[in-house]
């Protein structure tokens, strides 16, 4: 099952090389078109996958250190104060490198305060956290709105990043977004036994040898770095980290030594295809912003998850 | 031999106040911690455990709980709390395979702890059950396998907050014939006074937040229950008894 679904995410990723603008028969490439397929298509589905791998990986760790099936980085508020973080650091006109570094800022503020507004005697309320992370997005969203208006230099270039998605795509990105979900990767595969305590509660899990607090502030710092760099690169796309971990717990089991992986794979998986869709939907060459087609897919899967779960969530 | 020592311990919190002079449990005792709803039992077990913190000295075998590292307290004592979650879907197999995380050795689990694991799936009568999710059992078949993971975890002292919480009556008897025949001090806050003089050696008194006894079996009288719940406690035969079959 693991060797099928790493052939058919292999398979995506040259399949979706191909479609586009134009579709390319890679048997029959003209030069220009193996250098549009080498140059911008390989870069961009890579791109894509490893940004759909970052946002699976940490809606994989956000919903088990926040034990909320709910949490990603989206409705956490951790994605959109990301945000705010690249926004004010583009609109200071602060060099490109520390961009992520802003963004991994406000995100653990933005983060930490949905984390603590929602836990009560050690306890966290899982509507209240929702509550709370729609509420720091709202805010993080006004905040990037009054810089828009106030930056009007750095205007075009905060929409333009705004937009998200993979429009501008080269090897040194790619290579900085692989490099960080490698290292997050492989932290996270490193603790997955600790990790796997946490769906236990807080005291059971303390008293089997886990130190709690600092496991879960290692988790969130790691994620929201994976979150913020993600961010800085492609704007906000939301809810690939909710869904993913879902069906990977569904077809592979709740342990995070399987989940971690697959959430990876199937968010990279998921993103390629959200791509290729957002390349070729509208006729005559346009692109969709991929988080709209993120956004669709992952709003259903939201409601579908309240609609299932929602017991839990009123008397939990 | 783990020997626990509790010498002049204080905790506040709020207006509640929890006070103990001095306690001295040895390896393989059987301790029952009566008391009124609010007297202190959880807080205690929670203090014991170093989940709290508060003034005074705790100690294991001489060490004092504070400078153990959170690792190596698992292997002293284990704790079942008196709810119990797991968040997704886990199977009835992994979640008593938990109890061998202090032993495990980096990222996996040994042979041993297998076996060890299929050992207590088998005590406590969850084989059946084991490739069930932990959310889709009962309560009381919950508590059976929270109780598999904790005696899996293999540590001298075993603390349970009330163990028979939501059991039926056999397992009930099963669990508490099962707990005091083995080698491990148990601590246990019991609201079931019956029970807890049956299968208990050792019974902790507490009244908002003091101690106010520390007796043997042979010493718990209906006089001190009294002082104790604050109703008129009685001896005689009760409407029903309970044995196995």
């Amino acid at each position: 099952m693991k060797k099928l679904l790493v052939g058919l995410f292999l398979l995506t990723l040259g399949a979706s090389c191909l479609i586009g603008a134009t579709a390319i028969n890679p048997f029959a490439a003209s030069p220009i078109e193996r250098d549009i397929l080498l140059s911008l298509r390989l870069p961009r589905v890579l791109f894509s996958a490893v940004i759909g791998a970052m946002l699976g990986l940490s809606g994989s760790v956000y919903q088990l250190t926040l034990k909320n099936p709910l949490a990603d980085s989206f409705t956490t508020g951790a994605a959109s104060s990301s945000a705010l973080g690249a926004v004010l650091a583009i609109a200071f006109g602060l060099p490109v490198a520390l961009v992520p570094i802003a963004a991994l800022g406000t995100g653990l503020i933005g983060l930490i305060t949905v984390y603590r507004l929602s836990k009560t005697n050690n306890v966290i309320n899982p509507v209240t956290m929702i509550l709370a992370g729609v509420v720091m997005n709202i805010i993080a969203s006004s905040v990037i709105s009054f810089a828009k208006y106030f930056f009007e230099d750095a205007l075009s270039s905060i929409v333009f990043w705004l937009m998200g998605g993979f429009f501008v795509v080269d090897w040194s990105k790619l290579l900085l977004c692989a490099a960080v979900l490698l290292i997050s990767y492989l932290l996270f595969t490193g603790r997955a036994l600790h990790l796997n305590m946490l769906a236990l509660d807080e005291h059971s899990a303390q008293t089997l040898g886990v130190n709690v607090n600092r496991l879960r502030s290692i988790a969130f710092v790691i994620a929201t770095a994976l979150v913020a760099v993600a961010v800085s690169h492609t704007g906000v796309i939301g809810f690939v980290g909710l869904i993913v971990p879902h069906v990977a717990r569904g077809l592979f089991g709740s342990d995070m030594k399987q989940n971690l992986f697959f959430s990876s794979l199937l968010g990279a998986l998921l993103l390629v295809l959200a791509d290729a869709v957002s390349r070729s939907i509208i006729p005559g060459g346009a692109e969709l912003p991929v988080g709209i087609i993120t956004a669709l897919l992952g709003g259903v899967f939201f409601l579908y998850l309240l609609r299932t779960r929602r017991e839990r969530f009123w008397h939990g | 031999m783990a020997e626990l020592r509790v010498s002049k311990l204080h905790f506040k919190r709020g207006t509640f106040c929890l006070a103990l002079d001095d306690i001295t449990i040895v390896q393989g005792e059987k301790v029952a911690i009566l008391g009124e709803n609010g007297s202190g039992k959880s807080t205690l077990l929670q203090l014991l455990c170093g989940l709290l913190s508060g003034h005074g000295r705790i100690s294991y075998d001489g060490r004092i709980l504070k400078n153990i590292p959170v690792a190596e307290r698992a292997l002293l004592f284990a704790l079942l709390t008196q709810t119990s979650e797991v968040i997704f879907p886990f199977s009835v197999e992994e979640v008593v395979r938990f109890g061998r995380f202090p032993h495990a050795q980096g990222n996996n689990f040994s042979d041993e702890d297998d076996e060890l694991t299929e050992h207590h799936l088998n005590m406590l009568d969850l084989s059946a059950l084991r490739d069930r999710h932990f959310s889709q059992l009962s309560g009381g078949e919950q508590r059976r396998v929270m109780l598999a993971r904790v005696l899996n975890q293999k540590a001298p002292i075993i603390y349970l907050d009330e163990p028979n919480a939501s059991l039926d009556i056999r397992h009930t008897l099963d669990i508490f014939e099962l707990l005091t025949s083995r080698e491990e001090t148990v601590i246990a806050p019991v609201h079931d006074i019956n029970l807890a003089e049956r299968f208990f050696d050792r019974f902790l008194l507490l009244k908002r937040g003091t101690l106010l006894a520390d007796v043997k079996r042979d010493q718990l009288t209906p006089e001190l229950l009294t002082e104790t719940y604050d109703v008129q406690v009685a001896c005689g035969a009760a409407a029903f008894t309970f044995q196995h079959q």
